[in-house]
């Protein structure tokens, strides 16, 4: 508004006129062609950029404006019929004022002074002699620092150094047989562009069943805008370093990897997720598509507390609440990309409420997942060493007593672990305990605890370990 | 005006539209909201930072609007400005929804260079001396950092002369908008009008309980109060909300960088090196528009809702309120219910009565804790207050998390005894409220060596029992009750005590009853084991 009111008051002519008008072409729309898109989860992407390009015969250079700001410049690689590559720069030397002013040394430019008492204008031709700490100019046979005495001075650059750009700009040197129009490809890789999985989990307690959604969110922070693009998601990070191994964090909701497979697209052992449309992916934008929507799915709840080694608590402690589902061909019924679910149930109203959210790891299908949505406030355990003693030369043996209360108007099962019982030794043994316990490994061992409805149970065992 | 209006659509249109060729539906705000505050995970006992809140709200809003047939864009204003994008859910469109898109390119000095680079401006030039305004068609050749300017004439750098110069835009460019945009495409297949819900989590909304427990004076009940009480740090208003709050402690995963920042900047205009005689300093008038917002201080409101009383820590007994938070369960956590609709107002706090009970009886205990075959100089004893959550014993609700002030009565008015951190209690649970130490009450551990036994004489290798004793001093005019407990991490075991010993916490423990104005004496052997074996190392293969 502020911009277009004095515009439209204020069009007298201008008085001092230029003396030689010349036509100045603005840019059109983006210079980008047929663009297609392939998004990893690790902040990579490979961008596709199919243009019409004259092309003369014998050497040219083609400069490729709109590509990825973030692009990796060593990743180009440049197709187009009946031409050869000579050689590709990414040249990143910017236009600036003083490097204009740098790149003007030994030139001659046109200053404008205006008079401070009359507004008057007088214009000279200097030569620009240094634009060191200061420009000096050579006016005629006179030398002169450039505003040396704080007066207004205009300057007026006759042309821009070629080699100087708004933007770092990709160029490729082809050697052409023939000329013409003709598609040329141009393929790089780029970070900024990412894309994870969120899901809506709408878990109905009761009937023991998740509805859920699935939505595909792809984020755009490359300072570049990819317009009309065929876009399609890969399940993967293709990337040495996070090839197998440990640390992978999301895990731990995933209890057993399923064996199943989908019916979607692969790449390799990747999956892929295809827009159905082209889409225009504006640059600082989030957007988020639906890949799936699963009513009905069989979950249920589950409480889990793992207390590790010689763990005495004085205050209770929650219990994880944790909301066990499948997605094999009977639950979800698809492999799962990695992102967050966000779970809600409904409150007393009706009203969908949020109850905790957790990640998911790249999940195959049919496999059983389990996410800790939350700490229950009413379901808590408190594990006190009770006793230790020595028993041998190198023998020791610990007995633990867990308390678990439960004030829920429900009976409950809690999934209780005693973890760290292999130290280096295989040789620990449970030599007493009040309930059957299973031994999931030989560091830790679980016990299924019925609570009764606003009751408390307990668990007594004796390990006998060799420290 | 109504070249106002015509710049104002303008506007409208040309920003934040995902798709050009698609109507635009523009939902201005929210008919009715229902706002779901969780605490701040990673605040324990501290008090809230109005200005800095780090918990969040699932907010549901209900807008009605009226869709075209065909495809369209409807772009959702007045959403808490906290959003976390990508937990929107839209539900209630007849055609579904196609895609959702949050755009943050922001309108600003340094964006609106940036979008219009290649594009043509127009510069204005103003005689400082005549006051003529001059105008020129230019192309911005770079920016926003040092603006390179093509014109007529040649190329030219912006406000690098001395001239009063500046550059006008015909429009804001596409995709520009002034605040990060929520819009979803849909379907329609006839023109109608549909009642749509959104619900999103936001950030910049807490909430807490704050306990107020007044102290009877007959010393053996008390008076449980509490406040609940929600923050907004948004600029948006909830107009007649309803309000609920969530007490336990859902999972919350960090968010990650999946969402792009807003972009926004400033123009830094830089020019070619000037002499140092003839660096005339000029102001640029930097504008800001920032992700990061920043509130004035001390303007932040309180409300108190269905009470007169403004600041519970300064009231004598428990407040008296007409309207007190519904509870229920919502999974394992627990929600309280606002029965009333309420206004969730912009930088603001309200406050409602969560739960009072009154004449809980209260057990005053005294506590320490000592490491057994220690030496300790006389240290005061811990005090507690002790109540059962049990309906029996006159409470028997969930207690959520929060700061507890105890009040005491003394001489006639109430003093404040004490301030002590509570976590999340259910129903059936002690709790404890730590409320100080008492000076009255002394505790001291000696070790005590036989007639003929002298500490010189140990020999390492061979230990000998050693015998220990603690005493307890009472200095009040009443019989009090202490909970010792003796944590043992010596290698030797506590044998013969003078007094029974429990077992607490895995630790031995002495209920001591001490008379008024007198001390009780605890004496006990510490009975040596054979030395322990080193600790030991991983990979050690021994074993």
């Amino acid at each position: 508004m502020r911009c277009l009111l004095p515009l439209l008051l204020l069009a007298a002519p201008a008085a001092a006129q230029p003396p030689a008008a010349r036509p100045i072409s603005p840019v059109g729309p983006s210079a980008q062609g047929d663009v297609a898109i392939t998004i990893y989860n690790n902040d990579l992407a490979l961008v596709q950029d199919t243009r019409q390009l004259a092309i003369p015969a014998g050497l040219s250079r083609q400069e490729f404006p709109d590509v990825s700001a973030q692009i990796r410049a060593d990743t180009v690689s440049f197709a187009s019929p009946d031409t050869g590559i000579v050689e590709q720069n990414f040249d990143y030397d910017l236009l600036s004022p003083g490097k204009l002013m740098e790149k003007a040394v030994g030139k001659v430019v046109t200053i404008v002074r205006i008079n401070p008492a009359t507004g008057g204008e007088t214009r000279e031709q200097a030569k620009v002699l240094a634009a060191n700490g200061g420009v000096v100019l050579q006016i005629g046979s006179r030398i002169e620092v450039l505003r040396d005495d704080g007066l207004p001075v205009r300057v007026i650059f006759d042309q821009v150094p070629p080699n100087l750009r708004a933007r770092p700009t990709l160029s490729v040197s082809v050697e052409s047989s023939r000329a013409g129009i003709r598609p040329a490809r141009l393929t790089y890789l780029t970070k900024g562009l990412g894309w994870q999985a969120d899901y809506v989990a709408a878990f109905d307690e009761a009937a023991g069943k998740i509805d859920v959604q699935g939505w595909i969110t792809l984020s755009n922070s490359t300072g570049t805008g990819f317009e009309n693009a065929k876009v399609v998601m890969v399940a993967g990070s293709p990337s040495g370093q996070n090839y197998g191994g440990y640390e992978r964090g999301d895990s731990a909701n995933l209890r057993r990897a399923g064996t199943e497979s989908g019916t979607r697209e692969r790449l390799g052992d990747y999956y892929l997720y295809p827009l159905e449309r082209r889409t225009t992916i504006a640059n600082a934008q989030t957007k988020q598509v639906s890949f799936l929507d699963v009513q009905g799915a069989p979950a249920r709840k589950a409480y889990e507390y793992r207390a590790s080694w010689l763990e005495t608590l004085a205050d209770p402690r929650s219990v994880d609440t944790v909301l066990r589902f499948n997605n094999s061909s009977g639950g979800l019924g698809d492999q799962l990309p990695a992102g967050t679910v966000r779970v809600y149930v409904k409150d007393r109203r009706g009203d969908p409420q949020f109850i905790g959210e957790n990640r998911i790891g790249h999940t195959p299908m049919g496999s059983e997942l389990a996410i800790r949505t939350g700490a229950a406030f009413d379901v808590k355990v408190k594990a006190v060493v009770e006793k230790r003693e020595k028993v041998g030369e190198k023998r020791w043996r610990t007995t633990m007593r867990y308390t678990l209360t439960n004030a829920r108007p429900q009976a409950v099962t809690v999934d209780l672990s005693q973890a760290g019982l292999d130290w280096g030794w295989e040789d620990t043994r449970i030599a007493e305990e009040s309930l059957k316990s299973e031994r999931f490994s030989s560091d830790g061992i679980i016990w299924h605890v019925p609570v009764p409805a606003n009751g408390e149970a307990t668990v007594t065992a004796t390990f006998d370990t060799r420290y | 005006m109504r070249r106002g209006g015509l710049a104002l659509a303008l506007l409208l249109l040309a920003a934040g539209v995902p798709a050009a060729a698609q109507p635009l539906v523009v939902s201005p705000g929210p008919e009715a909201a229902s706002v779901t505050v969780y605490r701040n995970p990673d605040r324990r006992d501290s008090e809230f930072d109005l200005d800095w809140l780090e918990g969040y709200a699932l907010i549901t809003e209900t807008r009605t609007l009226r869709l075209p047939a065909g495809e369209s864009v409807i772009r959702f204003e007045g959403v808490a400005g906290g959003i976390v994008p990508v937990s929107a859910i839209v539900s209630g469109l007849p055609g579904g929804v196609g895609e959702k898109t949050r755009d943050a390119r922001l309108i600003s000095p340094g964006t609106l260079v940036d979008a219009a680079l290649g594009r043509r401006v127009h510069i204005r030039r103003t005689n400082r001396r005549t006051g003529k305004v001059t105008e020129a068609d230019a192309v911005i050749r770079s920016g926003p950092n040092g603006i390179v300017l093509q014109t007529a004439e040649g190329f030219e750098a912006l406000r690098c002369t001395g001239v009063p110069e500046t550059l006008l835009y015909d429009q804001i460019p596409e995709g520009l908008s002034d605040k990060p945009t929520l819009a979803v495409s849909t379907t329609t297949r006839a023109a109608t009008t549909a009642t749509v819900r959104l619900s999103y989590l936001a950030t910049g909304f807490d909430w807490q309980a704050s306990y107020v427990a007044n102290l009877a004076p007959d010393g053996k009940t008390l008076d449980l109060f509490a406040w609940l009480t929600l923050a907004n740090s948004n600029d948006e208003s909830f107009v007649d909300a309803r309000a609920n709050a969530i007490a336990g402690e859902p999972n919350k995963v960090e968010e990650g960088d999946s969402e792009p920042a807003p972009v926004s900047s400033e123009i830094s205009l830089r020019c070619w090196p000037q002499g140092t005689t003839s660096d005339i300093p000029y102001t640029v008038p930097v504008q800001s528009v920032g992700g990061e917002e920043y509130y004035e201080q001390g303007g932040a409101d309180i409300v108190v809702t269905g009470s007169r009383i403004r600041n519970p820590n300064l009231s004598s007994s428990s407040p008296v309120t007409v309207i007190s938070a519904e509870q229920e369960d919502l999974g394992d956590l627990k929600l309280y219910r606002i029965p009333i609709p309420v206004t969730v107002a912009a930088h603001a706090q309200k406050q409602v009565a969560l739960l009072s009970r009154s004449k809980v009886p209260y057990e005053r205990i005294y506590g320490a804790t000592l490491r057994a075959g220690g030496e300790d100089e006389p240290t005061p004893a811990g005090i507690l207050l002790r109540v059962w959550n049990t309906r029996e014993k006159g409470l028997g609700l969930p207690l959520p998390e929060g700061n507890v002030a105890v009040f005491e009565p003394a001489g006639g008015t109430m003093m404040l005894a004490a301030e002590t951190p509570m976590r999340d209690r259910a129903v059936g649970e002690k709790v404890e409220f730590e409320v100080g130490e008492s000076p009255d009450v002394q505790i001291l551990q000696r070790r005590v060596l036989k007639k003929d036994e002298k500490e010189q004489d140990e020999d390492d290798d061979h230990p000998r029992p050693r015998v220990y004793e603690v005493e307890i001093s009472n200095a009040r005019a009443l019989p009090i009750t202490l909970e010792l407990s003796l944590v043992n991490y010596a290698n030797a075991k506590i044998v013969k005590p003078s007094h029974k010993l429990g077992l607490k916490d895995g630790s031995r423990m002495w209920l001591a009853r001490v008379p008024a104005n007198g001390r009780a004496t605890l004496r006990y052997t510490m009975k040596p084991l054979p030395p322990k074996p080193e600790p030991p190392d991983e990979g050690d293969d021994d074993g």
